[in-house]
């Protein structure tokens, strides 16, 4: 979920005001990544090269690459096709490729926070289609693949991820280690929280109350240039964007699920909780409030 | 006004940077698509200003950066990074670079980082 919405702001960058998310689906092992789109289609692919093994393919129709390219460059509208053309021109491609390439930068950084290490992204290679037939087979048959539907400038897309197990062992493994990390003490009021419930494991868990969650809290944040945090010097004041009587914020595996008081039990720190959101509603706002790395999709 | 190197595996990013470099009075000068022909184009073009992509085929920005600061430690080069890549812009800017946009950028940035790297 939080994955999707970091590719929508990219998207968005592109084509704003144009892009809506839809839904999110497992498909069966083996299925195309374009089975039932409109062709002809055009589909992207970039795979991971450093860090895990997989890709995405983000798929669009002809015509949606075509207004997602000229968006991208700063027209309302594509140019007219060469009559029945039915291929991109190169500006068009190399737009379109651009465009999965930033994507898919941003969906490694998040899964480079979770794993701690370095992933590093292929070359982008955008292909038409003219039929499902064609498309069938053009990408190697991987055992889970999950599917995020987008209407980009009207039509439809969609981004599928290509899983294979190893994918699966390496982030099961780090999602874990992170739930390794819970603070002592903390763990009653992340069992409580509704949050936990939506980490799913991506073996399917038969019970989720058992899984240790990450808790933290948070002070207040500060946003600088890079250029500026190398310059800090020994003895610098950042300041934070809160002040010292409002309440600090506790998140549970990136999501802000409560806020509080800091206070000092036994000597240690410890945080009071004041309130406890309400989780249920998928409300717009939580963008600012999650961590940037997958939740299991 | 400067003589400006703009290196994309891209070309549409080629396009995007090359129009606002235009726009803010700037001359592209030549175009490389990978690393390997930014550092043979830096050579043969001495260019004021050389806009680098992180990630290229055959020579990325950050080895192409490091060998033209190595046959020009006056070399004057604005990195294009996208997303996630910041240990890379770190390191960058480490090795001689004089500032860097991460992409999806505005017009504007890419003029505003070349006039930085003029000083």
């Amino acid at each position: 979920m939080e994955r999707r919405l970091l590719l929508v702001g990219i998207l968005e960058m592109f084509a704003p005001g144009q892009v809506q998310a839809g839904d999110i689906a497992v498909l069966e092992a083996g299925a195309s990544p374009l089975a039932g789109l409109p062709f002809p289609a055009v589909a992207t692919n970039v795979s991971y090269v450093d860090g895990v093994t997989g890709g995405n393919v983000f798929v669009m129709t002809l015509e949606g690459a075509r207004r997602v390219a000229a968006a991208m460059m700063g027209a309302s509208e594509p140019e007219p096709a060469a009559d029945g053309s039915v291929e991109l021109t190169e500006l068009e491609a190399s737009a379109v490729s651009e465009a999965m390439n930033q994507m898919m930068a941003t969906a490694a950084g998040a899964i480079s926070t979770v794993l701690g290490t370095e992933v590093e992204i292929g070359t982008p290679e955008t292909r038409t289609f003219v039929s499902e037939a064609e498309a069938d087979g053009a990408y190697p048959a991987s055992p889970h693949m999950v599917r995020a539907a987008f209407s980009v400038c009207g039509e439809p897309c969609r981004l599928v991820q290509l899983v294979p197990n190893a994918f699966v062992v390496r982030m099961d493994r780090a999602l874990d280690e992170l739930g390794a990390e819970t603070v002592p003490g903390a763990g009653a009021a992340a069992a409580s929280a509704s949050p936990a419930a939506a980490v799913q494991s991506p073996h399917g868990a038969p019970s989720l109350a058992g899984i240790p969650v990450r808790v933290w809290a948070e002070l207040g944040r500060a946003s600088m240039p890079t250029a500026d945090v190398v310059g800090l010097p020994q003895g610098a004041v950042v300041e934070l964007d809160r002040a010292p009587d409002e309440p600090i914020d506790l998140f549970v595996n990136g999501r802000r699920f409560a806020t509080g008081r800091l206070v000092v039990v036994d000597s240690d720190w410890a945080v009071r909780i004041e309130s406890v959101l309400d989780l249920s509603s998928n409300s717009s706002d939580i963008e600012g409030e999650v961590a940037r790395w997958p939740v299991s999709s | 006004m400067a003589r400006v190197l703009v290196a994309d595996d891209a070309a549409f990013m080629r396009k995007m940077v090359g129009d606002a470099l235009t726009k803010g009075g700037h001359e592209v000068v030549g175009e490389a698509g990978n690393g390997v022909e930014g550092v043979a184009q830096y050579q043969a073009l001495k260019p004021e200003v050389t806009t680098l992509d992180i990630t290229m085929p055959e020579k990325d920005g950050l080895a192409a950066l490091k060998e033209i600061i190595a046959l020009d430690p006056a070399a004057r080069i604005v990195m294009c990074s996208a997303l996630g890549q910041e240990s890379k812009v770190l390191e960058s800017i480490k090795a001689g670079a004089k500032d860097f946009v991460v992409k999806p950028f505005q017009p504007d940035r890419v003029i505003e980082a070349v006039g930085k790297a003029l000083g």
